[in-house]
């Protein structure tokens, strides 16, 4: 059969695809290399941890909590224990506090330091990838010598920390922490001030203030938008109260702009850890809980502010040892929605950028 | 914790559509019948001094009489948090969609679509979102039966045409 | 020294003395024949050996592992590599073009080695000394497009079609200001015999007078055999492989082969053109100062390739018609004018 004129096909990218970061799946409208339309298919990495929640009783149900943004465990079990934590009122100590945070900011530098890997080995930089991964295990690290685990530590109990970190962990991340300004100096200089990444990035796929709080877009995405807020801020939770730090935020709305505010959040990180190692006090870190939980009738919405967007979690106690129900509210899955939206137009390049300056981790995105 | 305005102005919006509040650790609560959850929503959104006008989740809930639609709302320019609950029936677990009032509810609609069946009126696309597309069934309601492994056996059959 | 410098030139007489008569049919046949096989080898081991420096070279740039398992320092693996390839299951997609998709590899491959018969590996060391070798060069190199092309569309795969279509547009493009970038060289020799080219240099490399074509020679050449920042054609994070999404086996093996053949081919003609080529210090025979130049020329382009990122297709193709282009012009009118006043100049006070 013949066709008069040009037409338009479409291309099935992903599931299995290097650049769609793990299972992600859209369906690509394409006229020649340009964008027409995006549809994106979740739902390949769904494992169902809100149904698995209602079988598990609550402390059996932390380690599930690691794999929803596998790249930042810890920020994940936080918000759990913590919403547990506020549902039957326990007070948990002071130093485990301060390892809390150590941990949750070390995570969220690890997830960004990838998403700043992963953006640039989508045009092509392989280079900077490997400096991002290099400086990531030493974080990995860390959580390996204190919890056992690497990606998803599992360290986070209800009323604490699983145990006090070992000798050697403090020295490690002051010499982790030392390092750091020239880390986030090199990957400014090959990734970040390049040229060619630059024309890549600027200007392209922007994603208007107003279009973003209608998307209901958080984290990162929205900074990047020009909305300063953070959940940090906004609502402290923890102890983020007492640290003096700053939201970085950015105007530009493109994916350049959502790539660099990781790497200013990586400083305000950094910042935020240097102030809590300084101030840690000793003492226990798991304070008196009972063996069986029973926390009683209620309902608690926590939120907290994951590098990929924001978490909340809406946990419903019925008094049973057993949550009648816990909804998990995570950004990715949220964030997903503006990638159609912002590629219309641009080319089959573009919207591997475009993708990848998202940020999306496909455990969170489908649960 | 909560605001005396923000207290105000939900038993205000309370008053107008017979709902409930309730304080629960500090957050407010308003429970709603699902038929005015439009109108309930855009007022909240539109509250004088506070407005709760960003749609921070949505989700269902089951509670074996009647189904649940939880909005948690909160607000990108101040620290006020509501939570609004519509009540449904389980048996025509019909309610209107608040896309019109915030795009990005499109996938949180269809989440709870997918898990418990609740049928959103005037939502752009409506479909399974983490299932697949012939599944059979709401997995997050309470009466759904999980089966083994062995005995779910979920053979995908091929359509005719495919 | 020299009985160094003319080992293989010496070892040809005494094949062609093994004939009763040196110039006879059958002594031109044999001679052919080892030659060919010789340029053979050389590609493919240079080839199989630059897959491995390749990576030998990420890993000094990126700090990572690289191969470090087989022999010193993972030096052997390029072998295990070819083993590797030669024993893999060797996949025909259903729906394909099965005769273009079975050609395809297969001509870009002899393309490839048709490349090095002009190349000049020392004094008189050349398989055919072509009178126009500059021009047989450009003509056969540009078949490499066809091949990538038939690739893309026997896959039957919108990937590769995609790949296949963008290897059109930037080859073809990179192509002029490549040829430009020559035409000053061959102003000033007024030859376009490769061998001849090289004698010019015996004095001065042109890379001194003509450093601009240089410039536009290399970065044309890297767009020319798709390497990063111009790897549209593979672009592995956006269209997957491109034209070599189907391929597996040695059919996936010969299409590298012939990637990295023409890494050489080009670095080999940048060599014989700008840096001129078998010259060098006498402390080494010229065939090794001819290979220690390719290499630095390699060493350049994964030095470019590690560092920059692929660049955006529609900034590629104003690079090459807005930049490049007028660059290489201005290039041509400037050797002009330099040719003037030299002769100007030669013909005053020398005259």
């Amino acid at each position: 059969m013949m066709i008069e004129g040009t037409q338009e096909y479409s291309l099935n990218m992903g599931p299995q695809h290097p650049s769609t970061h793990g299972v992600f799946r859209m369906v690509v409208h394409l006229d020649g290399e340009v964008v027409t339309k995006v549809e994106p298919k979740i739902g390949y990495l769904h494992r169902g941890l809100e149904k698995m929640a209602e079988s598990r009783t609550y402390t059996q149900f932390i380690p599930y909590t690691d794999r929803l943004d596998y790249l930042a465990g810890p920020h994940n079990s936080l918000g759990y224990v913590q919403a547990v934590e506020k549902l039957m009122d326990t007070e948990v100590p002071e130093r485990a506090e301060y390892l809390r945070i150590i941990f949750a900011e070390l995570g969220r530098i690890a997830s960004h330091l990838v998403m700043i890997a992963s953006g640039s080995l989508d045009i092509s930089g392989w280079t900077p990838w490997s400096y991002c991964f290099r400086d990531r295990e030493r974080i990995l690290d860390l959580f390996e010598m204190t919890a056992g685990n690497r990606m998803t530590p599992n360290y986070f109990r209800i009323g604490g920390v699983s145990q006090d970190v070992p000798e050697e962990f403090m020295p490690a991340l002051k010499s982790f922490l030392e390092d750091m300004p020239e880390m986030i100096e090199e990957y400014y200089g090959i990734f970040f001030g390049n040229e060619i990444a630059q024309s890549r990035m600027k200007s392209v796929g922007i994603l208007p203030k107003e279009l973003a709080e209608n998307l209901l877009i958080t984290g990162a995405n929205l900074r990047a938008s020009g909305v300063q807020y953070d959940v940090r801020k906004a609502e402290p939770y923890g102890i983020y109260d007492r640290f003096d730090f700053e939201i970085p935020v950015l105007y530009g709305c493109d994916t350049y702009d959502r790539h660099f505010i990781r790497l200013l959040e990586i400083q305000e990180s950094k910042k935020i850890i240097e102030q809590a190692y300084k101030d840690i006090p000793a003492g226990p870190v798991m304070t008196k809980v009972p063996k069986v939980l029973k926390p009683p009738v209620g309902k608690v919405y926590h939120r907290v502010e994951n590098p990929k967007g924001e978490m909340g979690w809406y946990i419903v106690s019925n008094g049973s040892t057993k949550p009648a129900r816990v909804r998990i509210r995570t950004g990715a899955f949220v964030n997903v929605q503006m990638l159609p939206e912002i590629v219309k137009g641009w080319k089959i390049q573009d919207l591997v950028t475009i993708f990848a300056s998202m940020d999306l981790v496909l455990g969170e995105v489908d649960k | 914790m909560v605001s005396d305005i923000l207290r105000v102005r939900v038993i205000e919006l309370a008053a107008r559509f017979n709902g409930e509040v309730e304080e629960n650790l500090g957050e407010l609560e308003l429970t709603v019948d699902g038929r005015y959850i439009l109108e309930a929503l855009t007022d909240a959104r539109n509250f004088a001094d506070v407005p709760c006008d960003f749609l921070h989740d949505l989700c269902g809930m089951d509670l074996g009489d009647h189904l649940e639609v939880v909005y948690q709302l909160s607000s990108l320019r101040g620290p006020q948090r509501l939570r609004i609950i519509a009540r449904v029936e389980r048996d025509n677990p019909v309610i209107n969609s608040v896309t019109q009032i915030w795009k990005g509810s499109d996938f949180l609609e269809r989440e709870a679509f997918d898990m418990f069946g609740l049928q959103f009126r005037g939502h752009p696309n409506l479909k399974r979102i983490y299932m697949w597309d012939d599944f059979e069934g709401y997995p997050m309601r309470k009466d759904y039966v999980i089966e083994s492994h062995e005995q779910r056996a979920v053979m995908r059959v091929r359509k005719e045409g495919e | 020294m020299d009985a160094l410098n003319n080992l293989f030139v010496n070892i040809a007489a005494a094949i062609r003395g093994l004939f009763a008569d040196s110039h006879s049919f059958g002594a031109d046949l044999s001679i052919n024949i080892i030659v060919f096989i010789m340029l053979f080898l050389i590609m493919v081991v240079a080839a199989l050996f630059l897959s491995l420096v390749e990576r030998k070279f990420a890993h000094w740039v990126s700090q990572r592992s690289g191969p470090n398992r087989l022999g010193p320092h993972g030096w052997f693996q390029f072998i295990a590599d070819a083993v590797k390839m030669l024993g893999k299951e060797d996949i025909t997609p259903a729906n394909v073009d099965k005769f273009l998709f079975k050609m395809a590899p297969m001509m870009l491959v002899g393309v490839t080695l048709m490349v090095f018969g002009v190349i000049p590996f020392g004094e008189e060391m050349v398989a055919i000394d072509l009178d126009l070798g500059i021009l047989y060069f450009f003509a056969v190199s540009s078949l490499t497009t066809l091949g990538i092309l038939m690739a893309g569309w026997a896959s039957n795969n919108k990937y590769s079609l995609l790949g296949g279509l963008r290897a059109v547009a930037q080859m073809i493009s990179y192509e002029i200001p490549l040829i430009f970038s020559l035409l000053g060289v061959v102003m000033i020799t007024q030859t376009f015999n490769l061998s001849a080219i090289i004698e010019a240099q015996k004095t001065i490399p042109f890379i001194f007078l003509q450093p601009l074509a240089f410039l536009i020679f290399l970065i044309a050449g890297i767009a020319e055999t798709n390497r990063a920042p111009f790897d549209h054609v593979q672009g592995e994070q956006e269209i997957v492989a491109g034209p070599f999404t189907e391929y597996s086996g040695l059919r996936w093996g010969l299409f590298m082969l012939a990637e990295y053949g023409n890494v050489v081919a080009t670095s080999a003609i940048a060599v014989t053109m700008f840096l001129g080529g078998w010259y060098g210090p006498e402390f080494l025979p010229g065939w090794l100062w001819f290979i220690l130049k390719i290499w630095l020329v390699i060493f350049l382009m994964m030095w470019v390739r590690w560092t920059f990122v692929r660049m955006r297709i529609d900034h590629l193709m104003h690079f090459a018609w807005k930049i490049l282009l007028p660059l290489a012009l201005v290039n041509i009118f400037l050797t002009g004018l330099g040719i003037y006043v030299y002769d100007l100049f030669i013909v005053r006070i020398g005259g």
